[in-house]
Formats: C-alpha cells, structure tokens, sequence
C-alpha cells in the first residue's frame, strides 16, 4: 500500500457515531411502518380476505371503472372573446408571403385556418419564383417545431443597452464590427445596414452561403459588371447541355423547373434535347434525355472540347472518355444555334467564364443577363477574409444571421473565439448559438415582416400570417433598435418602400405578395466585357485529377440542412435513391467491387450497407455508410450537405455525417472500409422493372413522331373464349355508369414530371399523413400517400437472354434485376388509382373501402376493422397501414407527439387512428370544398376549378386533376391522348388515373 | 319414434318460448308503431313525450286522463271546452294555448297514438303548474307609449334606470310637458335656441347628444309621457305545486308486468324446478338471448348523447333570447352560413345588445334563476370582454377571460359536417335538427346525431333544382333513371366518404 489514508464520508463516521454504523448496514433505521397501510400482523393474519379475494376486487373494480368511462367526455367550447373581423370559424384565409431563408426563395400563398398557417402553396400572382419545392411546402412544419428558440439569451431592453455599449467601445478602437449573414436580398434590411454602417463606420456585412456560387456570381462580374446570377429560360432553348449542373435541383438558387418541362413534351412533333454530362446521378442527370457520367475534374476538359468543338478554336484541354459524346452534343448545338444552351455546375471561376462566353458566342436566347437573380450573393473570397481576420483579432464583433457558420464553415469556431463580442440571430439553437454570447431568437418567416427583391425587377412583399408564437425578434428590429430608431420594422418597411412602389398601393401589392416593375430600360443591357479565354482554359487545363474525387450535392429533402429538425423532409424519400432518413456516400459498382464495399438486402426486405472511413486533405469523416449507385462516374463518389447536424435537433433527427467538413477540400479520396455495417431505411430496394414493359411506358421521338400509335403505346387486349372482347365484357364487375355529374381524373404526364418530389410533402401537409420513422421505413411501413417510384434499365434484355440462352431461368431473372451501370432512369409517381373496378373493394369484409359516383374509391377510416385483405388485393400497393397509433404516441416522437406540432393538422381531415387502412383519397376535402361553393353561389363549378394537393404543389404542370364529364376542362383532353396509358391496364381495374408516357429525344 | 317425439316437443317449445318471448318484448303490439308515425305525423310540432314543450308531455297520458275524454279532446278540444270543466281547466292551465282540433284521425288512429303514448309510463310526476295573471288592466293610451318608447328609446333610455339615458320614469314630474315636447323632437334645436335647463341636462349627460325625433306626433309624445308617467304594469306570478300519484292500474302496463313475471317464473321454473335436461338448455338460450337482446340495446345506445343537456358556464336561455325577442339564429351563430361550424357566439356579439341590456325584466325567470340571479349572469359577460356597466364603457387594458362553454353537440372527429352546406344550400331550418330551440332555456341535444338519422333525411330529402348547381344533374339524372325525384341520396349522398375523410 503506498497510501494509508483513511477516508471519512462525514464527520458523524469519524467519531464513530451510532447512528452512522446502524445505517451503513440497514438502510432505513426503523423498520417501515407497514402497518401504517396493512394493519397489524394479527388481524393480517387473521384477515378473510384472501390474494384470490384481493385480485377479484381489484379486478371488479376496473371493470367498473372502465364501464363507468362508456360516458362521454365533457367537451368544452371556447369561442373567441372578441373574433377578428377577417376570421371565420372553419374558413380558411390565404396570404400571399415569400420565403427567403438563404437557400430557399419563392413567392407562397399560405393557407390559414383560424389563425394557424397550415399549408404552403405557390403564389400564381407572383409570374417568377413561384415554385414551391419540398422544403418550402415542408416550411411550414419548421413554423411548429417544439425545438424552436423560444426566448433569447436577455431581455431586450439589456440585451440592447449591453450590445450597444460595446458597439459604442469598438467604434472608438481599430476593430471593426461584422455582420455575417445568408442571402438576404432584402432592400430594406440593406437600408437598415447602411445606416447602421454610417453610425458606426467600421462595419463589414459579409454574405455568406453554405453551398455557395461564388465562382457562377464572380463570372458573372467578371464579364457583365455586376455580382448577380443571370437566369436562364430553358423554354427557350431546344438543346441543353450540362456539363455538372443540376439545374432542376438547387443549382443557382434552382427555380428552373417549370421552364424545363415547357419542351420536355412533344409538341407538334418537337421537344427539346438535354444532353447532361455529370458524375452523381442527380435529378437532372436522370431527367436527361442523353446522360454520361463523368467524373468531376473531367467535366472541366469536357466543357473546353466543347467550347472549341462549337466555336471552332483551340483552347488548351485535355482528352476525357465521353470525347465522342461532346463532339456529338457539339453538332446538336451548332444545329440550333442560338436555340441551344449550356450549363455548368463546376465550382470554378474559369468554367463558369468559358460556358458564358459559349452562351454569348451561340447568341443563347435561353440566357437571359437582364433579369438577373439576386438569390444566391455569398462571396468565399470575403469569407476567407473574415476568417483571417478573426484569427488576427481584427473583429471586435461578430453578429451572424440566417446561417450556421459553426455547422457549415471549417474554421469558424476556432476564428470566433478570437471574437469578443459574438452575437447569433437564430430560429433554433445551433452550434453557432452556442458559441454565441448573445442569442437572439428570431421569428420564422410566417411571422415575420420583410421584403425580398429575388430577381431584377422582381419585389416580394413577406407578411406575418400568425402571431409570433414564441418571444423572439426580428433581425431588423434589431437593427432599428442600435441605430436608436423608434420606428417599428412595418412601418420602416412600409416607408422604405416608398420608393420601390412608385405611387403603387402598398395594400395592393401587399394583398398579391409580389409587385414586377416591367420595364427594363435599354441602356440596362450590360456590355459583355472581353475576357482571355486562352488564359483562362491554361489555368483550367492545369487542374489536376485524382484517383477518386468527391462530388458534393443538395438532396431535395434537406437542402443545406436548415431544416433538418423538419420531420417530413428526413422521411422524404430521395427520388433518386429512394432513401430517407440518411445521407451516405454513394460509390460506383466498379469502385465498389475494388474496395470489397456492399449493398445488401436482410431478411426482413431493408437494405444494409457497408460503413467506411473517408478522408480527403486531411480530413476524416468516420463510419460513413455506402450506397453503390447506379450511373454513378467511375473515380467519383458523392456525398449530401443537410446531414450531420447535433444541437439544436430532436435524437431522432440527428441522422447522418457532416460533408461541410469537405467544402473546399481537393485532393485524392481515401477510402478505407471499417467493421459494422449500416442499416438504410430504403422504400425501393427493387432496381429494374424485370421486362415488365407496362408499367412505366416510353417511347423515343423518332418512333413516337414515325410509328403507329399500337407501336409505341400498345392497348390491351382482353380476351373470353380466344376472342377479343372489350374490357367491360371481360371485367368480373358490372360497369357503373358514370356519364351524369362529376367524375374525376388525374393525368401524370411522365414526360415533365421530374421527381422534385414537391407533391409528396404537399399531400403530407394536406392529409395529416404521419411520419414513422427510420425503423418502421426499414420494415416497408411507410405512411406516403403518394410515393415517385424510379426505375433503372438492365443490359438483360429478353432478347439478349434469348441469345445467351439464359432466357426463362433464374440467372436471367437475377441478371434482370441488376441495372446498368449507366442507367436510363424513368420515374413514375404513384397513388390511388381510384379504380372503377377496384379489386380492394371486392374484398373488404365490411365494405369499408367503397366506390363514389365521382370515381373516388373512398375509405371510411372509422368503419375499417384492418384486416388488410385489400391491402393484400391491391396491385399498385397504394394502402398504407396504421400499424400504431402515430400521434400523441412517445414511441414516433415527430410533430404529432407535442402540442406544438399538431397545429399543423389540417382541420377537415381526420387523424387516423391503429388498426385503420389509409390511402390516398383524390383530396376529397378539396373537392368537396369545391363543390359546396359552387353551391353557395348557385352555378356549375367552373372549368379546370377542381383540384387536388399534389396538383396544385406540381411546378411543372406534369400533373391534371378535373372533370372528365366537362369536355371543357383540361383533363378531357389528356385522357383522350395518344400518349395516355394506364398502370397495369390489362388487368382490367380501369383506374381513374392515368399516364402520359415519356419520349426520350435520344 | 322417441326420435320425432323429443323433436316435436322441441319445436312446439320453441314456439312457446319465442311466442313468449315476443310477447314480453313487443306488449305494445303494432299499434304503437303506427302510433308513433302519427304522432310524428300531427303532435310532433307541440309535444313531446317526456317533456314539456308547448303542449303538456304525453308519456302515460292515459294514467292521468279518461280515454273516452282523450279522444274528444283530441277530435276537438275547442268544443269540448265549452262543455266540460276539466277542458277549461287544461286550458287555463296550458296559458290558454288552444290546440289545433283533429278530426281527421278516427277512433283506431287516437288509439294508436295513446298506444304509443302510454309506452313505459312514468311512476310519479312533479308537475309545476305558473299561472300569470295581470292584476291591473292597461289604458290603451298607454300601451301605445310603451309600444312607441320600445320603438324609439330603448337603446338610450330605460324607464327605471340610468342607461346611456337618464331614466324616464316619473320624467313628467320633474319636467313640464311642452319642454319635452320640444326636447323630444329636436333637442339639439333646442339647445340652439338657448335654453338653459337644455344645456344644462345636456352638460349632466357627458354631453352625449339625443337623437332628434323630429317623426314622432304630439299624440305620440303624450302617450309616451302618459307611460313614463304609469309605468309598466305589474305582474304577480301564482305558482302552484302539486304531485299527482300515478295510477297503478294502467291497462298496457300491466300486462306488460304480467308477462314478464310469467316468462321470469317459466324461466325459473325451466331451470331450476324442472328435471328435464331439455328443458334446462332452452331456458338457457333464453335467457342469453334476453341478456343479448338488452346488452345489444345498451351498448348500441353507447356515444348516443341524445337529450343532453350540460349546465352551461353562463345560464343562457335560448328561449328569452331566440323565443321570447325573436333574434334570428344567425344572428349570432352567424358562420352558420359560411362555414362548417355554426360558431358559438364571441362576447363581443353578445355586447351589441348587452351594452344597453344590463337587466332581465322584472319577473323573469329561468329555471330557478329569478331576476337577481339572472342580473349576475349577465354581469358574467361583462366580466368577461371588461365591460364597466357604470359607465358604459370598456376598460382600458382589460384582460379578457374566455367563456368556455360546454358543447352540446359533438360529432366525432370522423363525421364531417357543414352548416353551411345544410343552412346556405338546403336552406333546411335549424330546428330541424336542433329541435324547438326557441323554447329551450337550456339547450339539449334534441337530435340523436346517429348515422342512421343522417342517412334517412338524405335519402328522403330532394335537392333544389333552382340552384344552377343541381341543374343540370337534376335534368340528366331524372331523364335518365326516369327519376319523379332526385335526393341527395340519388347525387351520392350516401356515399360513406361524403362525410368521412
């Protein structure tokens, strides 16, 4: 023993005090008075009542008491005590506001009911900027997220005087203050920066966006004079090429969709080709009518053989393997001239130079340099800047404001250290507010004021729709608070728009949400400024490649990961990888292959993954899981930003790794794979269609525009006896009549739908659908009413099986099932097919599911006993089963579990309870709403004025809801075109929603 | 041959048993039934069975009243009258409310319907009886005062207290009657012209300034002072108790109980005199068909919250206000023709009335509630919204305390419902659904809001072809099932997700 001290707990032990050692061996000093509760031993003992007695008075009595609760509950009515002239009790208001969170901008109309916003939808008002993707529909969840900043870190008034007083000091000193904010675009909170700046001179406002387009936006000046994004209008374009864009993702602020898909259906036997060249396989890719993978530091030589394929000159480049595809996408530019258009996505000045100077060479109609955007404005130059700054001890404060620069930017929590005064504007806690001394809780976009100038010419007005619901403040109120200005922020705004508006009514354009000045003068036309391109692909063409590089991207469902905390969006399936709930690094087969790494399906159908190690320049992101990819180039791998995030986020949202620890990262990828393996929560783990050519159908335009209908889009046949019958006299059911009222349609038109995905958070939102979480995914539960199933194509073609002799084996079915490694991708979205000869109502042991004279094959919730069988009987597996009660249940904590949460629910729809069939329901609320104001008014219900969720979210018009009895609405049409199929027609279900098949300009 | 035998005997038991079986649960035979469809038919607008609505409750009417008077009273009350006393005495009693004379029912319909009346008869009744009588009789002239100061002044003024107005009763004593006159017609003129006691009650009265009424004639100015002078007649209220003992000997009733003791002895008897296993087994069946019979009703009745009747936070009475003062529904259920919800009333609603209706009237009375009572449950809306009744003004910085009713009507969260679809389209009237309303003083669930009561009324009601909405299906539908009527049911309202989603 090298230590013969004696150790006391008390000074009572020390002295060797009785009590002390009587409880160091019994616990409780006194034996517990039982008897206090039992009665005595002996009348215990002596007691007739026995165990046996004992249970059946307990069991009497809940049974008394649970007979006792057959009466009802007293429910309780609070009306208003004084009711708001513009409330009316089950009616819902609509607003026209925008979102402008730094990553996402539009112009919404947001629904309403008695005072609680409950649904986003675009604002038509607005001409541009008016798509809602996911995450603005999925912005009004975060509005009722129970992890908000509820107060700030002080009450105001000493939050001020203390800030204002070390503003105060740091005017008087060499250090400056600096405002680090997201994308703002905000006119007014400009105004309220400069003034801001003129009462302390040494201010900096640097902007800074986490996926940032520095390298698009310094192009930009370079060769047009100003910092902005030039929009491009791919209506007006016939070829596309992109070379590492994602446009119909997040690339440049994205937005482009609609404009898109204007082409993407044949007309008059035209549609525009989009030839993209990309090493993930994105949305875009996957749209594509010609894709080729192609791994990062090769798409910049891609694009400078294209540019001298097109233009005839000799740029310094290098040779890549889709050398024979640019040279062809060459000849299809140069056919069209100034119809064509190209895109990059490369983070690199230079690229981004070339490529404008390819536009300005074709004379593209499609770039558009007047109507600049103004959504992305961050500057990694003066970010860099600031960062040294900081560690210099340049800053005397820093105040940061929609972003999350500790979560995003590497090195920033080291740098603000060196900070004294750090103040954080946030909605949630971030790991930025942690650093912070001073947290501001500031208010979500729906209940704040502002103003948003998203393109040029383009002002958008943001109005509250709900009182704040927590005590936060706004970042301009702020503001209008140290510059000692009494105004409040609406009135400032309201003045400071004076301007903008020009004798315009403010009521106006604040009831439409969105105020265009039209003209755009002549001399605004900006010079193109002559640039050395030489120079420029000399600096290029020094790039070097690497073994493995790493693409970074945006999924559709989290974005830059703001909106982490919003449940819809983790469960939102990737439309790529039909994956949710996860970020992972996806890898190529051959890449995979080499690396020994896996993607395999357990017993229970989830897929597993195998986990890796990655690092790249030095840094290292541990156990991440691999997803081997189809399309995927060989010699890159792809990782998402969003994922990763801790503070500030519920246990069951904190899913993923961090890439932002790679942002501006070069250098080889190494890949070690580690011991574990990763559990995916996958809706479709199945690749191909396996031959089955009816479900997703597609033709390409040369046979579309040459061939017979019966070629390309072949109608069934059905049969009794060997001869051909229609299907009504081969259907086991008797028809219903349905010319007389209302019967409705849903059209799909395969050809523009791009799988954003908007549609499934909209119906979420509209259908109280719950969200369940990763575990119940990987058991295939998933709740999605309308789910965008994606295809590959397989190299195993039947004829191709025939000609190996493998045809009609399992090796040709196991081969079937393995997509190509350069896949043609088809997505097709999926609901209700609200059959006329349903095979789930058939089945039903107590007609619960049933069919409505409008063509709604409707379920009634409460008359369901579950027993599945329709589910079972249904052959588009469009039934989705309450396995548990979803809401106010601790186990699938997500917004229906806190009261906060639940305000989201949409009034006139039902939340579903355990033990109940739900599915898609053609948003008979909406309908019905339809229909019954048409009644109060006393007229037919107006052409195309029917409408459903989904449609109404869908940017691309690639979906139709109305009347097929009113030859006049939109849908008549569609359902009698030659394009126009039905999912599994042959079996003769006769579904109410139907398919418009894609032609592929190939 | 023991084979048929045991067969036989169990049939003809069988037949026994069901017949008993039968008997003990329909003693009220068919009758009843046509009965009741009758009494939907033609009493239905003034009775009920176990309540007082207009006309007395009919629930064993029988009990209390000869049969042979009954149906002369049914046939024609009003000649009866003149000849029998009880008659007279039913009709003082029933505040001289004359019923309506059938005399197309015959003998066998008055029967039926008493035959349904008498169905399960209740053992004793408190009845109170009020009787009104007004003790002074009213100078005409004066009634015209009154009618034109109801008119005229009584959002201003009350006849005994200070309101925004003075009160003006006795106003005749104080003030000489030319210079009401003139302050009457044209108090501002009046003012004008340098009058002082004018200004002067116009400084008294926070400078409020009157109306003018320059419309009102001499004669009607004297008739209003004649009443400010007389004031409201009083009214004494009689009330008398009494408890009638039920009699025993009620026909139907009786036989009701007879039955049912001889099936409970033959049951007793069957199972556990008798020796025959047979016998056993059927009295077994029975008696799990009885318990089913009556366990099935029970539960079915289960969520059925018909006749509910909550004690609300504040005793509203819907009688005093839609009944007695004749306010549209609508008026405060106003989104009853916009939205799903009918809306329970805001306080600020109720404050359009009530900023000037501080006070019941003398001899209200609700339920046990007399004017003192009633007079604080008003207070409770002040309380609520902050209303200072001193000073007819609101006060400033008032916190205000939500009224939280109790719900009367509670359609589960499956069930959707518009008002407006039934109020605004259909036009149905809300006491269709909600019963006589207008009589409740505190509101019940008349209705039993079962599916079933839904589904018979769209399945019978027709749609209204004038709305261009049904227009054209209303043509079409009709043409093409060569329909005499298209219902709701016809357009698909039937159809389970036309309210469940």
């Amino acid at each position: 023993m090298s230590n013969n001290k004696k150790y006391w707990t008390s000074v009572e032990e020390l002295k060797g005090n009785s009590i002390v050692e009587k409880l160091s061996k019994q616990e409780f000093p006194k034996e517990i008075p039982t008897d206090a509760f039992l009665g005595d031993k002996e009348t215990l003992a002596s007691s007739s009542t026995s165990r046996r007695d004992f249970l059946k008075y307990v069991g009497f009595t809940t049974a008394a008491a649970s007979l006792a609760a057959c009466e009802g509950p007293v429910i309780k009515t609070i009306p208003y005590v004084v009711k708001p002239n513009d409330i009316i009790p089950g009616v819902a208001d609509y607003y026209a506001t925008s979102i402008a969170d730094g990553f996402d901008f539009a112009s919404v109309l947001v629904k309403v009911r008695e005072g609680r916003p409950i649904k986003i939808g675009p604002n038509l008002e607005a001409k541009t900027n008016n798509q809602t993707n996911a995450r603005v529909q999925a912005s009004v969840l975060s509005l009722y997220d129970n992890n908000r900043l509820k107060k700030s870190s002080k009450d105001y008034a000493t939050f001020d005087k203390e800030v204002k007083a070390t503003f105060d000091k740091i005017k008087n000193s060499d250090k400056k203050i600096v405002f680090l904010t997201g994308t703002m675009a905000s006119p007014s909170t400009d105004k309220l920066l400069t003034e801001f700046t003129t009462q302390y001179p040494n201010t900096e406002h640097v902007i800074y966006d986490a996926v940032s387009e520095t390298a698009a936006l310094d192009a930009f000046q370079e060769m047009y004079g100003s910092r902005v994004l030039p929009n491009y209008n791919f209506a007006k374009a016939n070829v596309i090429v992109s070379i590492g864009a994602d446009f119909l993702g997040d690339w440049q602020g994205g937005g482009f969709e609609s404009g898109y898909a204007k082409n993407k259906a044949p007309k008059n036997g035209k549609m525009s080709k989009h030839i993209q060249f990309e090493s993930n396989l994105t949305l875009t890719g996957a749209n594509a009518d010609q894709r080729f993978a192609l791994k990062p530091s090769k798409q910049i030589f891609a694009l400078i053989n294209l540019y001298n394929k097109v233009t005839g000159q000799s740029l310094p480049s290098r040779a890549t393997s889709q050398d024979k595809a640019i040279k062809n996408a060459a000849t299809q530019i140069k056919s069209v001239g100034s119809k064509a258009v190209v895109v990059t996505g490369i983070q690199n000045k230079n690229a981004q130079l070339i490529v404008l100077a390819l536009n300005n060479f074709l004379q593209s109609e499609a770039l558009d340099v007047v109507n600049t955007k103004n959504v992305r404005q961050g500057d990694d130059t003066k970010v860099a800047q600031l960062i040294a700054d900081m560690k210099a001890g340049k800053v005397g404060a820093i105040i940061t404001h929609q972003t999350n620069p500790a979560y995003t930017l590497n090195d920033f929590t080291n740098a603000v250290k060196k900070v004294p005064l750090n103040i954080a504007f946030s909605i949630s806690s971030t790991e930025t507010t942690k650093l912070a001394k001073y947290v501001n809780a500031t208010p979500h976009y729906l209940e704040s004021w502002g103003d948003v100038n998203m393109q040029k010419g383009q002002y958008n007005l943001i109005q509250p729709t709900i009182n704040k619901l927590f005590d936060t403040r706004q970042f301009q109120e702020a503001l209008l608070s140290w510059t000692e200005n009494t105004s409040t922020y609406y009135n400032y705004l309201k003045n400071s728009w004076t301007s903008i508006l020009n004798g315009q009514s403010w009521n106006n354009v604040l009831h439409n949400g969105t105020f265009n000045i039209n003209q755009i003068e002549a001399e605004e036309i900006t010079t193109v400024n002559n640039i050395d391109l030489n120079a420029v692909a000399f600096a290029l063409a020094r790039n070097k490649s690497n073994k493995l590089e790493l693409a970074l991207y945006t999924k559709v469902g989290l974005g830059d990961g703001q909106q982490a905390n919003n449940p819809w969006l983790q469960e939102l399936p990737d439309p790529i990888t039909r994956t949710s709930w996860d970020n992972y690094l996806l890898i190529s087969r051959v890449d995979a292959e080499k690396l020994e790494l896996k993607n395999w399906i357990v017993d229970n159908g989830a897929m597993n993954g195998s986990l890796v190690d990655v690092s790249v320049g030095g840094k290292t992101l541990k156990n991440v899981p691999v997803y081997i990819q189809p399309g995927q180039a060989v010699g890159s791998v792809g990782l998402a930003y969003g994922y990763g995030r801790i503070e500030g986020m519920q246990e069951e949202m904190q899913t993923g790794v961090n890439a932002y620890l790679f942002v501006n990262t070069t250098g080889n990828v190494n890949i070690t794979k580690v011991e574990g393996e990763h559990k995916f929560a996958c809706v479709q783990t199945h690749h191909t269609m396996m031959g089955r050519d009816e479900l997703v159908n597609e033709t390409s335009l040369s046979d579309f525009i040459n061939k017979p209908k019966k070629e390309w889009n072949k109608e069934p046949k059905f049969s009794i006896d060997h001869q051909e019958v229609s299907i009504d006299q081969a259907a086991l059911w008797e028809t219903f009549d349905d010319s007389i009222g209302t019967k409705f349609n849903l059209a799909i038109d395969l050809a523009t739908c791009t799988a954003c995905a908007s549609c499934v958070i909209a119906c979420h939102a509209e259908n109280n659908v719950p969200v369940v979480g990763k575990q119940e995914i990987r058991l295939s539960r998933d709740m999605h009413w309308l789910r965008i199933d994606r295809y590959y194509t397989s190299d195993m073609t039947n004829k191709k099986g025939k000609e190996e002799g493998i045809f009609g084996s399992g090796k040709f079915f196991n081969a079937q099932e393995l997509p190509q490694d350069q896949p043609e991708v088809s997505f097709q979205p999926v609901m209700c097919m609200h059959c006329n000869n349903a095979p789930c109502e058939s089945v039903c042991p107590v007609a619960a599911t049933s069919h409505g004279r409008q063509g709604q094959n409707q379920m009634a919730y409460n008359r369901c006993v579950g027993t599945r069988y329709c589910a079972n009987n249904c052959p588009y597996r469009v039934r989705r089963f309450n396995w548990f009660k979803y809401s106010e249940n601790s186990a699938f904590n997500f917004n229906m579990n806190n009261d906060l949460g639940r305000m989201v629910l949409n009034p006139d729809v039902v939340v579903r309870s355990r033990g109940v069939m739900e599915k898609c329901s053609m948003c008979i609320q909406m309908t019905q709403e339809t229909i019954l104001q048409a009644k109060k008014e006393g007229r037919p219900v107006k052409t195309d004025e029917f409408s459903v969720a989904c449609v109404d979210a869908c940017s691309t018009g690639a979906m139709t809801f109305g009347d097929v009895n009113n030859p006049e609405d939109k849908i008549t049409k569609i359902v009698k075109d030659k394009r126009t199929f039905k999912l599994l027609e042959f079996i003769g279900t006769k579904p109410n929603v139907v398919y418009q098949l894609k032609v592929r300009n190939s | 041959m023991t084979q048929f035998n045991s067969f036989q005997k169990l049939t003809q038991l069988l037949f026994v048993f069901l017949f008993v079986f039968s008997v003990s649960l329909f003693s009220q035979d068919g009758d009843a039934t046509n009965g009741k469809k009758l009494f939907k038919a033609n009493c239905i607008a003034c009775h009920k069975l176990d309540k007082k609505v207009l006309g007395p409750p009919l629930k064993g009417i029988t009990l209390k009243r000869d049969r042979k008077w009954l149906h002369a009273w049914i046939k024609d009350n009003i000649t009866l009258q003149k000849t029998d006393k009880l008659a007279k005495q039913v009709f003082e009693e029933g505040n001289k409310l004359p019923m309506q004379p059938f005399p197309q029912l015959s003998e066998k319909d008055i029967e039926d319907i008493l035959a349904y009346t008498d169905d399960k008869p209740k053992e004793k009744k408190e009845v109170t009886k009020k009787q009104t009588t007004e003790t002074q009789t009213v100078d005409p002239i004066v009634a015209k005062g009154k009618k034109i100061f109801k008119a005229n002044c009584i959002a201003c003024h009350k006849l005994n207290k200070k309101v925004l107005g003075p009160a003006l009763f006795g106003i005749t004593d104080k003030r000489d009657r030319d210079w009401l006159h003139k302050w009457i017609k044209d108090n501002n003129a009046l003012r004008k012209s340098g009058d002082a006691l004018a200004k002067q009650v116009f400084e008294e009265h926070n400078k409020m300034p009157m109306n003018a009424f320059p419309q009102l004639s001499e004669e009607d100015i004297d008739a209003m002072l004649a009443y400010f002078k007389v004031g409201d007649v009083k009214k004494t209220i009689v009330g008398t108790k009494s408890t009638e003992e039920v009699k025993e000997e009620g026909s139907s009733v009786w036989i009701t109980w007879l039955v049912a003791i001889v099936v409970i002895a033959l049951l007793v008897y069957m199972l556990l005199v008798s020796k025959n296993g047979f016998l056993k087994i059927m009295a077994i069946i029975a008696l799990i068909l009885i318990i089913t019979y009556f366990l099935f009703n029970w539960l079915m009745s289960i969520g059925i919250d018909q006749n509910y009747q909550p004690i609300q936070p504040i005793a509203f009475s819907h009688k005093i206000h839609a009944g007695d003062n004749k306010i549209d529904c609508q008026y405060c259920h106003s989104s009853a023709k916009h939205s799903k919800t009918s809306g329970v009333p805001t306080a600020n609603v109720c404050m359009n009335c009530h900023k000037s209706i501080s006070e019941v009237a003398e001899d209200t009375k609700v339920g046990d509630l007399g004017k003192k009572e009633l007079d604080q449950e008003i207070q409770k809306i002040y309380d609520a919204v902050g209303w200072d009744s001193e000073n007819f003004k609101y006060i400033e910085n008032y916190e205000v305390k939500a009224i939280q009713w109790v719900r009367v009507h509670n359609l589960p969260d499956f069930a959707y419902y518009n008002h407006s679809q039934h109020v605004t389209v259909a036009g149905i009237s809300c006491q269709k659904c909600h019963g006589p309303v207008e009589e409740m003083d505190e509101m019940y669930q008349f209705s039993p809001l079962t599916m079933a009561w839904c589904i018979d009324c769209h399945k019978d009601t027709e749609v209204n072809k004038d709305n261009k909405f049904y227009t054209k299906i209303h043509e079409e539908l009709s043409k093409k099932y060569n329909l005499e009527k298209v219902t709701i049911a016809d357009l698909g309202g039937k159809e389970c997700a036309k309210c469940h989603y």
